[in-house]
């Protein structure tokens, strides 16, 4: 028993002082600041920090949900165009399977960008009536 | 290794899956039509379903990330069966619908090839892919009633729990990289081993964790009534039947190929977290007065009663698994799909507040007869499927000794009988002069409406004559890769 | 053969289900015909059975499928066909289609038509599953089946709070019958290791030696339960309460099919029976007591329907008589001619009561033969082979080989119970033909009486009539292959007892028409006044046997039941109900339906499984 416990101390010690000293760490910048630092109340106090700046309006506000609807659209092309890029590196080693999948995956692509503009996803404003249902 | 005919016919329902998923996307940029769209839909799955027969003949195949064994057709072919009945009860439930229908199916296809991928993988990065695929969609369809408070809060709440059970579930898998090195499964299983270590314990268990909240296990389970109810009929029918088959198939999966899972600690945890699954979720189902709601309470019990077969492990374990899921499924499929038929022809909260449903039998006989025979196969009544599934449970655990579990088992039971009666009687009573929610007039003869009485069928041949369940789920064992 | 032995229960079977899903949309005219037709195909399988079974008089079987397999407990379906299933196949499908033909006629213009023959197929097919069941655990789904069903009908006219009370009764009775049966089975299964009825039969003699404590308590568990569902002493009350029922439902589940039930199960493990001697012993001495108690009682009835429902007590006890001595197959051969006559005595009483527009007390009734012919033939032939009138009627050949087989067995007391039993056998069918038919009509239901016209009234009966007579006891159940030999004996004493029994009833007739015709006054004198009152009464009440159990059984339960209302006991059992609420409120809180605390929960739940894992190593 004290034999295991004690190859699982010599296993298991870095991570027990990794624990103790983020615990530690935690405690002391808290509990230090709270101690030492010296505290001060007015109306401004407890204002936003805006560099100096008085701040104006409310922080609420409201943006458009196309902002966003874009702003993912991007990322989503973006971040499969990064598989591309892995393809690119090792064209000649995955060869014509390689090339079929890859044409899958853009033909993919392409599906899910005719559907996002047919919908009327890529618009900024309602200029037309997306196809509704049909009736 | 090339991919072969065989690898790639193995494959083939997945692609044909998502083949259709991509055609009803074109389909829906060209024109938009919901008949249509749901046609396509069910013809995809159909096909898809017929593609499973041959392939059984040449199961094990094995790929890099996937393996198509008889545990992944098993949970594929259990998958589109839900995903064929959530169509079909979609059809008639978004007939009324004012906002845009089509989506829907494409969410589903989606969700039921995340849900394929998941029960096939042999690996821990198409485990996450297949999690991820299964949730993501099934985040919209739980919203997909937007205008709905409580179908947007359901979308929201599952989302943002879901999301951190995900966090765990990456951990798990990091620490399990940073021990084993690797992220397949066999290679995971081989290193960890007979012993493991603490990290690999960790890993594992933080692996349980994320697996163990999509399957709304005490003590991840507090999401479960929320999001059933607010969910749209079909939406919950998916997430109570598809999305649960395939995370425990993923979870047999796990606990049969690693041999950490023998570990006393770990099979303790999980015969706790059994037991509390058993006892927590048929008191909190006790006197609950929405329908919805206590399907989700009593979703857990069950999951509950089906961890003990994880617990045990081993002998028939697999056996019990395959039939209690096939039992539940069916079952659950039938009460949901009764819950969603009279929905359907209301815009607005769906029909699940329990006076609703007084003395239903009286104007809709055929219907509640359905929903009867679920309840009771749910209470695990003989001659209905779910007590063949409860008797190999309890089977399971007298053989293996486990007296505790099958006490919870017989507790749990007693109570979950006390609540599913209070339901019954309640179709049954003498219809009082109060409003009524109603399905349509000809909904037995509606996609929805003959899919929900064959699954009634489908729970009493089950209990009566069982034997072709169980040679099939047999069948499945012998061609399991383990 | 694998198809039509189960096609026997399926079809009826079918049919409930269309008439119950039917939702009246069939109407009076259609339920008739799903609920006749149903029947009419199952005979007909029934007939083609029997075609084969001839052909190749040998047992056979079907087993359909295992239902679940765990280790030794393997139930299966599987339907077991030998000349004791065929024969009570015969009776059930055979004199059910007549009896659900006549009840198309009979039911004509009653409210709940659908339900009805829904409950009679349902009933149908409830007794062939348990005569063909080749295991017990079957048999007793059937024997639950058909007390349902029992049940259900008994309580057809519910709109009257008596006949639900009669229903209850009933069930509550064979209930009791019914626990003793299953205590039975279990201790079967336990002690050896099978409910299939041909390896019982195989094993028993194996394990057991002739009156081994063990074997006499499961045959004696046996017969309580064979005693409830077949109305013998001393669980015999209920059955007179079921006339409630419309005739034809006692015709077909209260004469001729379900009380013969018990007699069925004891034939059928006769082997068992035969290991017990004394409990075999008792089931002969409860059916002499049986057979002269109901005898009695049946005299001092006056209602139609109790008397005959007395008379069927009788008969059965007859029956167990037969058992008792080992004559297991003059007991089946009395079973199905008694099955014959007495479906016909009920369906023409059912055609007196239509006609007299619901009048069933004899002392209302009279001088009725003019106008009702048919019936009047009915009861006539009927009566005749229920008083075994020697040659010409079908009851004469079984009765006879029930006498026969208690003198051969050496049971002399039996036979003398069996030869009074004739005698009021003759008076009370006497009582009741004169009561109906002859005399002045005793209330204007009785002078209006139409007589009942179309094929579904008469061709059952005629055909009954037909059956009622000798040609009925041309029909032999091929039963030499099922039981042990019967008891022989010199063909001299044969034929003395043959002449003996003719005598005894052919002087109970003689006695009978000399009372009831010409000292009819002097009879009502007697009955009305002293001892004869008292003991009008004690028969009328059949030996008191109701007020008796009201004041040793019921009352003191009531009383029991009233004093524990609030006892500890019952707070103890409450706690579990009022734990498992208070364990729901405090689980009920954490649904607040707050993610924060959702997602909480969830962090808490990961911690203590890492904290689990970190000590596990």
């Amino acid at each position: 028993m004290s034999q295991t416990a004690t190859a699982l101390i010599a296993e298991q010690w870095a991570v027990g002082v990794f624990v103790l000293a983020v615990l530690t760490l935690c405690v002391f910048t808290a509990g230090v600041a709270s101690l030492l630092g010296g505290r001060s109340w007015g109306r401004a106090k407890s204002l936003p920090f805006e560099s100096g700046v008085v701040g104006a309006g409310s922080a609420r506000q409201r943006f458009s949900v196309k902002f966003y609807l874009v702003a993912m659209l991007f990322v989503i092309f973006d971040i499969e165009a990064v598989f591309l890029f892995g393809w690119a590196v090792a064209v000649r080693e995955v060869g014509w399977s390689g090339f079929w999948g890859a044409a899958v995956f853009i033909l993919i692509l392409l599906a899910g960008l005719i559907y996002d503009s047919r919908v009327g996803a890529l618009d900024w404003a309602p200029r037309r009536r997306p196809p509704g249902p049909a009736t | 290794m090339t991919l072969t005919m065989t690898h790639l016919m193995a494959l083939l329902p997945l692609i044909v899956v998502c083949a259709t998923a991509i055609t009803v996307m074109l389909g829906i940029a060209w024109r938009r039509h919901h008949g249509g769209t749901a046609a396509v839909t069910v013809i995809g799955i159909v096909l898809t379903l017929a593609m499973l027969l041959p392939i059984w003949t040449m199961a094990p195949v094995e790929v890099p990330l996937l393996v198509v064994d008889g545990l992944a057709l098993f949970a594929g072919a259990m998958i589109l069966i839900s995903s064929l009945t959530c169509a079909a009860l979609a059809y008639v439930y978004l007939d009324n619908y004012p906002g845009p229908r089509e989506e829907f199916y494409l969410l589903l296809l989606c969700a039921a090839a995340g849900g394929m991928v998941l029960a096939a993988s042999r690996h821990l990065a198409t485990l996450f892919v297949g999690l991820e695929l299964l949730s993501m969609p099934l985040y919209g369809m739980l919203a997909y009633a937007f205008s709905e408070r409580r179908s947007l809060e359901a979308g929201i709440k599952y989302f943002i729990l879901s999301a951190a059970a995900t966090a765990f579930l990456l951990f798990g898998m990091a620490l399990l990289y940073a021990q084993v090195g690797r992220l397949d499964l066999p290679a995971v299983a081989a290193v960890l081993g007979e012993r493991p270590t603490a990290w690999g314990l960790a890993g594992i268990g933080l692996l349980l964790v994320g697996l163990g909240f999509k399957l709304s296990i005490v003590p991840f389970h507090l999401w479960t009534p929320d999001v059933y109810e607010g969910a749209p009929g079909p939406a919950a029918t998916f997430l109570a039947s598809a999305s649960k088959v395939a995370v425990f198939v993923v979870l047999l999966r796990l606990v049969l190929s690693t041999p950490a899972f023998q570990d006393d600690w770990l099979r303790g945890v999980l015969a706790v977290l059994a037991l509390a699954g058993m006892l927590v979720g048929n008191l909190l189902a006790l006197v609950q007065s929405n329908l919805k709601r206590l399907l989700g309470y009593s979703s857990i019990a069950h999951f509950g009663y089906l961890l003990v077969a994880l617990v045990v492990g081993d002998g028939l374990a697999t056996e019990t698994s395959g039939v209690y899921l096939l039992t539940y499924l069916v079952t659950t499929l039938g009460a949901f799909g009764v819950v969603t038929l009279l929905s359907s022809s209301y815009s607005g909260e769906d029909t699940a507040a329990l006076h609703h449903y007084r003395g239903l039998f009286w104007r809709r006989p055929y219907l509640t007869a359905v929903l009867t025979v679920s309840l009771l196969s749910l209470a695990g009544i003989p001659f209905t499927a779910g007590f063949i599934g409860k008797f190999y449970i309890i089977a399971l655990g007298v053989e293996a000794e486990r007296w505790w579990l099958v006490g919870g088992i017989i507790v749990g039971s007693a109570i979950g009988l006390y609540y599913y009666l209070r339901v019954m009687v309640t179709l049954y009573l003498v219809e009082p002069g109060m409003r009524r929610r109603d399905a349509p007039r000809d909904w037995g003869g509606r996609a929805g409406g003959v899919v929900v009485l064959g699954l009634a069928l489908l729970v009493v041949m089950l209990g009566v004559y069982p034997a072709p369940m169980i040679e099939w789920v047999r069948l499945v064992e012998h061609i399991t890769v383990r | 053969m694998t198809l039509l032995l189960p096609l026997t229960f399926l079809l009826p079977l079918a049919g409930t289900l269309i008439l119950a899903f039917s939702h009246t949309r069939l109407g009076e005219r259609g339920s008739a015909w799903v609920g006749v037709i149903s029947v009419g195909l199952a005979a007909l399988a029934t007939a083609l059975l029997v075609h084969q079974f001839l052909g190749m008089p040998e047992a056979r079987g079907v087993t359909l499928w295992t239902w679940i397999a765990v280790s030794d407990f393997q139930p299966t379906f599987g339907l077991m066909l030998d000349g004791l299933s065929l024969t009570m196949l015969g009776i059930i499908t055979g004199v059910g289609l007549l009896i659900h033909w006549f009840a198309a006629w009979y039911m004509h213009g009653e409210e709940g038509i659908t339900r009805f023959y829904a409950y009679m197929n349902l009933f149908v097919a409830s007794m062939v599953l348990l005569v063909l069941g080749n295991n017990l655990l079957l048999l007793f789904l059937g024997w639950e089946g058909v007390g349902l069903c029992s049940y259900l009908l008994i309580g057809h006219y519910y709109h009257t709070a008596a006949n639900g009370w009669a229903a209850f009764k009933a069930f509550i009775v064979t209930r009791i019958g019914d626990a003793f049966l299953a205590v039975g089975l279990f201790l079967l299964f336990r002690e050896l290791g099978t409910l299939n009825i041909a390896e019982i039969l195989q094993r028993a003699p194996e394990l057991w030696a002739a009156g081994d404590p063990m074997v006499e308590l499961t045959a004696l568990l046996l017969l309580g339960g064979a005693l409830g569902k077949s109305a013998q002493l001393p669980l015999h009350t209920w059955l007179a309460d079921a006339m409630a029922g419309p005739t034809p439902v006692s015709a077909l589940i209260h004469a001729a099919t379900m009380v013969t039930a018990g007699v069925y199960l004891i034939a059928r493990l006769h082997g068992v029976f035969l290991l017990a001697p004394d409990v075999l012993l008792l089931t002969g001495v409860i059916g002499a007591l049986t057979l002269l108690a109901a005898g009695f009682a049946a005299l001092a009835q006056t209602d139609i329907k109790r008397v005959l429902a007395y008379s069927t007590m009788s008969q059965i006890g007859y029956m167990f008589l037969a058992l008792g001595v080992g004559g297991f197959e003059a007991a089946i051969f009395h079973l199905m001619t008694h099955s014959f006559f007495k479906a016909l005595l009920f369906l023409s009483a059912g055609a007196v009561i239509v006609s007299c527009h619901h009048e069933q007390d004899i002392r209302r009734l009279g001088g009725l033969w003019r106008r009702l012919p048919l019936a009047y033939t009915g009861f006539v032939v009927g009566g005749a082979a229920l008083a075994a009138l020697p040659l010409v009627t079908a009851g004469f050949y079984s009765k006879d080989e029930i006498l026969w087989q208690a003198l051969a067995s050496g049971h002399g007391e039996l036979l003398l119970a069996g030869l009074l039993g004739a005698l009021l056998t003759s008076l009370y069918t006497l009582r009741l033909i004169i009561g109906i038919f002859h005399g002045n009509p005793g209330s204007d239901n009785a002078r209006r009486a139409e007589a009942g016209r179309g094929l579904a009234h008469g061709l059952p009966l005629i055909v009954l009539v037909l059956l009622s007579t000798f040609l009925g006891a041309w029909f032999e159940p091929p039963l030499v292959e099922v039981f042990p030999a019967p008891h022989e004996g010199g063909e001299g004493w044969h034929l003395a007892l043959e002449i003996m029994a003719s005598g005894v009833a052919l002087a109970g007739i003689a006695l009978g028409a000399w009372l009831f015709l010409r000292r009819g006054a002097w009879l009502a004198d007697v009955a009305s006044h002293g001892w004869g009152a008292r003991l009008w009464r004690l028969w009328h009440h059949a030996w008191g046997f109701d007020a008796g159990y009201d004041r040793l059984l019921v009352r003191p339960y009531r009383g029991l039941v009233e004093w524990l209302r609030n006892d500890v006991v019952d707070a103890v059992v409450g706690l579990v109900a009022r734990l498992a609420w208070w364990l729901h409120v405090g689980l009920a809180r954490t649904q607040t339906g707050k993610l924060r605390l959702y997602a909480a929960s969830m962090v808490v739940g990961a911690t203590l499984m890492l904290l689990v894992m970190a000590l596990a190593t």
